[in-house]
This record gives structure tokens, sequence and C-alpha cells, in this order.
């Protein structure tokens, strides 16, 4: 005997539409599915009801959630599409019934195991997509109507908005994730150099995108910036941002040029064949040469304040964006950049606005960069910002990097991770220092070649020792330059460095040299008085 | 680690240095000049113009190689400028008396016609 389907009053019907609203907010989507899957077994009478989802990449549907029918989700019910009952639905994206499932083709064998008589099943989707399917189930036969259809499919449509939400989120964590692994994890801390920077992804909805930048110190001793934007936004965007990026540190340390860098970076984008460009500005500066060089790849030009605080935009002829074309020649650009100067790298999201050209956004730019020269308090790249954006919801992402380098101060004190690839920066550093106290040549060559050597000492010394440091401390009294090199801790002992030769070299070079060695380190001490000038 | 240009200039392997050669990299320019050395060739120029400077361990890289070439009646040359940093410094070690040593490239690839 069937059972007429039960008339659902309106205040059901209502019960039933709201609990998914207050669910989708505080519930995970295992618990909001659950309890939706409980009232509509309540609601409509029935003795189960399940949810499966579409795996797309395997064409399976997984059942998730079930009330009265668990076993399917703990024995991890997989149904191929448009085979079987749930099959069917997904694959013809309509209600099914089934009056009688003895004269039914079902693939779960628990349906059957469970004792159910009549089922009813409609398509979950989300847009025109179909993402799943919901059934319900009696242990007696019943002859669903219409009405039971419409309600059916209007839990569906509920249970529809919150597994497309939980996905949203699933996929912005992780790609929030990835794109803070992303960014360098410290600025690094180089004596004369100041760096700033903002990054804000776009907030709402799946609107995250592929700004990123970098900055690191090659052993040569100057500093790599990059700046860049891929096209498109999510975890692909910020894959390939990982990738670039990857690329470009591996280029540079091998001490490539910058044009090569950005060749090579283009063959390999295109090579992979990923169909996603990128804009990218790749600069390297010699603080003690004072020199800035310059490549960008279709990116937004670097803005560069003078030291009087006079702010252009550096000029250069733009290349292609990278990825999009092999073959493609870049052009390398270079610029002073005198101690007291700044530079401002950015991704478009910091200037453009509706209803105004680039240009008018690159003015902008200008006159915020110019006041924010002025002060010094908070870093230079959060002053622009909140000169140009501050409360303005994001509709893009902003990146930003700054770079400013200051005179040095009298005495310098630095502390060295014990690694060879530091020497190149001691030794700029050092040039920097030398020549503002009015070293001659030969002299600022003399001391920074010399503490380079001991420097070398004291890495070699720490062969081994994880995380080991050095210090370098230099120091000018009545024309009389004092470097000394110190290792912390324990040293294995050992030859010195090029087997005597830098001893020699060092005692050639400078006025005297001291060397204490024990079991706290050792302390090398070297002096030089340069010759004055009136 | 530092790429060096590596060209054949009148038949003979010239090998540019474009950074300073120090403990961050003299094991791979060490390894990089022996891959440069053709077995039939006579001689290797080292073109040091473009850097100001050679660390202690790098010049023992450089005596060394010149002992290898030795021993297959090859030399090394090496080009430093006249009045430069790194000439000042390769005189106090006493490199001129153990390499040959040119001002220029043109020079380095004259001495060998």
């Amino acid at each position: 005997m069937s059972t007429p389907g039960s008339y659902m009053s309106e205040e059901r019907r209502g019960h039933l539409l709201n609990i998914t609203d207050s669910a989708l907010g505080y519930m995970s989507l295992e618990d909001t599915l659950c309890e939706l899957l409980e009232r509509i077994r309540s609601a409509l009478e029935v003795d189960t009801a399940a949810v499966l989802l579409l795996d797309e990449d395997r064409g399976v549907l997984v059942a998730r959630a079930a009330r009265g029918l668990e076993e399917e989700v703990r024995q991890g019910v997989q149904v191929p599409l448009a085979r079987g009952f749930a099959g069917r639905v997904a694959a013809e994206a309509r209600p099914v019934i089934i009056d009688d499932l003895d004269h039914a083709d079902v693939v779960n064998p628990i349906l059957r195991q469970k004792g159910i008589r009549s089922m009813l099943g409609v398509p979950v989707h989300v847009e025109r997509r179909i993402i799943g399917v919901m059934h319900i189930g009696t242990l007696v036969k019943r002859d669903f109507d219409e009405d039971d259809v419409m309600l059916l499919q209007l839990a569906a449509d509920r249970a529809a908005l919150a597994i497309d939400n939980a996905r949203i989120s699933e996929q912005r964590a992780v790609t929030a994730i990835m794109q803070r692994s992303l960014l360098p994890d410290a600025l690094p801390e180089i004596p004369g150099t100041r760096f700033s920077a903002k990054y804000l992804p776009a907030g709402s909805g799946i609107k995250i995108g592929g700004d990123w930048y970098d900055v690191f110190q090659l052993s040569s001793g100057r500093l790599a910036f990059v700046i860049g934007d891929v096209v498109g936004r999510g975890v692909l965007a910020a894959s390939v941002m990982s990738e670039i990026r990857t690329a470009l540190r591996a280029y540079m340390m091998q001490g490539h040029g910058l044009t090569e860098v950005v060749s090579m970076l283009n063959e390999l984008l295109v090579s992979t064949g990923r169909n996603r460009g990128a804009t990218l500005s790749i600069l390297a500066l010699d603080p003690e040469a004072e020199e800035l060089e310059a490549v960008s790849a279709g990116h937004l030009p670097p803005l560069l304040i003078e030291p009087d605080g006079d702010a252009r935009l550096l000029e250069y002829k733009p290349g292609l964006p990278v990825g999009v074309r092999i073959g493609h020649d870049y052009e390398a650009f270079r610029y002073r950049f005198p101690t007291g100067s700044r530079l401002l790298l950015y991704t478009d999201g910091l200037i453009e606005r509706r209803n105004e050209s680039i240009d008018e956004g690159l003015r902008r730019l200008a006159t915020a960069a110019r006041a924010a020269a002025q002060r010094t308090d908070s870093s230079f790249a959060d002053r622009v910002y909140r000169a140009l954006l501050d409360e303005t919801p994001l509709e893009d992402d902003v990146a930003l990097l700054a770079i400013e380098t200051m005179p040095l101060q009298d005495t310098l004190e630095m502390t060295l991770p014990a690694r060879p690839n530091v020497l190149g920066g001691l030794r700029n550093t050092l040039g920097r220092w030398l020549k503002a106290l009015g070293a001659t040549e030969d002299e600022l060559f003399d001391v920074a070649v010399c503490a380079s050597e001991a420097a070398t000492n004291a890495i070699e010394h720490a062969y081994g020792a994880r995380e080991a440091n050095f210090t370098v401390f230099c120091e000018y009294d009545d024309s009389r330059v004092v470097v000394t090199v110190r290792d912390i801790g324990r040293w294995r002992t050992t030859r010195p460095h090029g087997g005597g030769r830098g001893l020699q070299i060092m005692r050639t070079l400078l006025d005297s040299v001291k060397i204490e060695s024990n079991e706290q380190g050792t302390v090398v001490m070297m002096t030089k008085t340069l010759s004055t000038r009136t | 680690m530092s790429p060096l240009n590596i060209e054949r200039i009148d038949g003979v392997p010239v090998a540019r240095v474009r950074e300073d050669i120090d403990a961050a990299n003299v094991l791979t320019t060490e390894q990089q000049l022996a891959d440069a050395l053709h077995p039939d060739a006579s001689s290797l120029i080292i073109d040091l113009s473009d850097i100001r400077y050679v660390d202690s361990a790098g010049i023992d890289m450089l005596l060394r190689l010149s002992n290898r070439l030795d021993h297959r009646r090859a030399k090394l040359i090496l080009v430093i400028p006249d009045g430069s940093q790194l000439k000042r410094l390769a005189t106090i070690v006493g490199l001129p008396d153990a390499l040959d040593i040119h001002p220029t490239l043109a020079a380095a690839l004259h001495g060998k016609r």
C-alpha cells in the first residue's frame, strides 16, 4: 500500500529553509549538510536522505553526508556518472523517481540492503554546473509527487550554496597560504639601506591575484629587486608566480645578467605551455657604485625619488610581458642612484581607478611619493599606500616595494651569517663606508680585501655549524680605521684561508694585523691609517 | 656561482670572468675553467679585466691551474689591466713571476702568435 505524499505546511517549509540560512555561517559543511538532511527527512517523512558530490576528475559521485543511510558515507560509496540511480540523476540533470526499487537498476548495494522501496533524487547544481545529487528514500512503497520534488529541489539548491561557499573558502585559504609563503620571509638588513613593503590581496570573493615582490642579495654584493603581476587569479596564478620567483632567484644567483635572466625566464614559461603571462620589473642596485640597473617586461615604470625629493618615473623601453612569445630581446637600462635616493616598485592595483587614465594615476603616485619622502615616521611604502588607497576597498591586488639608501654611520657593526655569499655584500658596504671617510682607492681596496679575507676565515671556521654568525666591527678615529672580525662559538682549528697567502696579503696591505684565537673563538683586528686630506 | 663567458679567438680558448672571485664561487669557477681546457689547446687565456678582486684562494686556484697546464705543455695567460687594484694585488703575491700577465686581451692574443 502506498502512502500519499504528506502535505507540507507553509510553516514546515519555512522551518526547513531557515535552517540553511543560519547554518551557513556557523557550521562546517558536513554539519550543515547533515542538519539539512535531517530536516528533510522529517519534513518529507522519509526514512533516508543523502547527498553525493561529483568528483569531476574521476567522473564519479561520492557519498558525502547521509541520514538513515550513514553506511553510504562510511563505506565511501562511489557511483559512476550515468550508472545507477544517482548517476542517472546527475547525468540527466533532472529529478528521477523510483516507485519500486525491486524493478530498478541501482549500483549501490546499500540501498537494497537497507530495504529501501521508493526513492526520489534531484540534481544539486551551482549555476549550470551539476555538482552532486541529493536523494531521499522510504522503506515502504511511496508515490512521490510534484510537491515533494519541488521541496527536495529547494533543499538541494540551499545545499548547493553551502557546498560552493565551502569550496571557495577552501580555495581562498590555500591560495592565501601559498601567497604568504611566496613573499620573502623578511626584508634583508643591510647597513645604509632600508626596505619597506606592502602586500594586500584583494579580499572579497575569489579575487585572488598574482602580484608578488622579492628582494635578495647577490654574492657580488648587488641587491636584486623584483615586482611582478601574473595574469589571472586563484591557485593557478599563484603557482605560476611561485615558479617565476624561484626561477628568477636561481638565474640571478648563478650570476647571469638581467637581460639574460628575463630571457631565460621567458623561454621557461613559454616552454612549459602555461599560456599565462606576467609583467615584471627586475632591478639590481650596487650601493657602493650608486648605480641601478633595470629590465622591464611590460611592467609599469618604477618611481625614482632623488635625494632632493624630486620624483620621476624611470624611463626605459618596457619589453614584452614574459610567457607570451619567445625570441624577444630585453634591454637593460642604467641609472645613477646617489645615496639618499628612494625607489618605489608597485603593481597597477595601486594606481588604477575607474574613469581615470593611467597617466593621471601615475601623477597621483608621484605626488604621494614626494609628500611621503618628506617624513620619516612609519615606512615609506606604508605612507605612499595610505596616501593613495587607505580606506578604499580593493578591486585589485596591490604590491609595493620601496628601497632607500642612507649615509652610513661613522661606526659600523654587522652581524652576518657564516656563509660565503655574504662576502660580496661585506666588501660593498665597507667600500661605501671607506669612500665616505675619504679613503683613496688603494686604501679602500686594501681594507675591503683584508676584511674579506678575515671574514672568509671566520666562515671557514664555522663550516658545518648550523646558523653560525660572525661580526664585523668598523671604527674610525683620528684618521685610523680599525676593523675587527670576530667569530662566535666553538670552532675546529683549521689552516688559515688561502694556506697562509691570505695572512701574507693582510700583513702587506695593512698597518697592523692582530689575531687572537681561543676556545671562545677568533678575533682578527686590522688597522690602517688613511692619508689625511686637507 | 658565476658563469664565465668562454669563447675561442684565433683558436685560443678565452674565459672572461664576470664577478669577483671569492669563497662563494672559487670552486665552481675552477670547475668551469678546467672544463674550458681544450685537449689540444696550447694555452688558456683568463680575462680578468672586468673584475676588481681575486681572493687568496682564487690566486691559489690560478696557480694550480697553471701547474696543470704546465704538465700538458700549455700556458695559462691572465689579462689584468695595468694600474688596476688587481694588478697591484697580483704583484704583491708574486703572480707575475709564475704566470704571463698581459694588460689587454689583444696583447695576450698577440703574445700568442
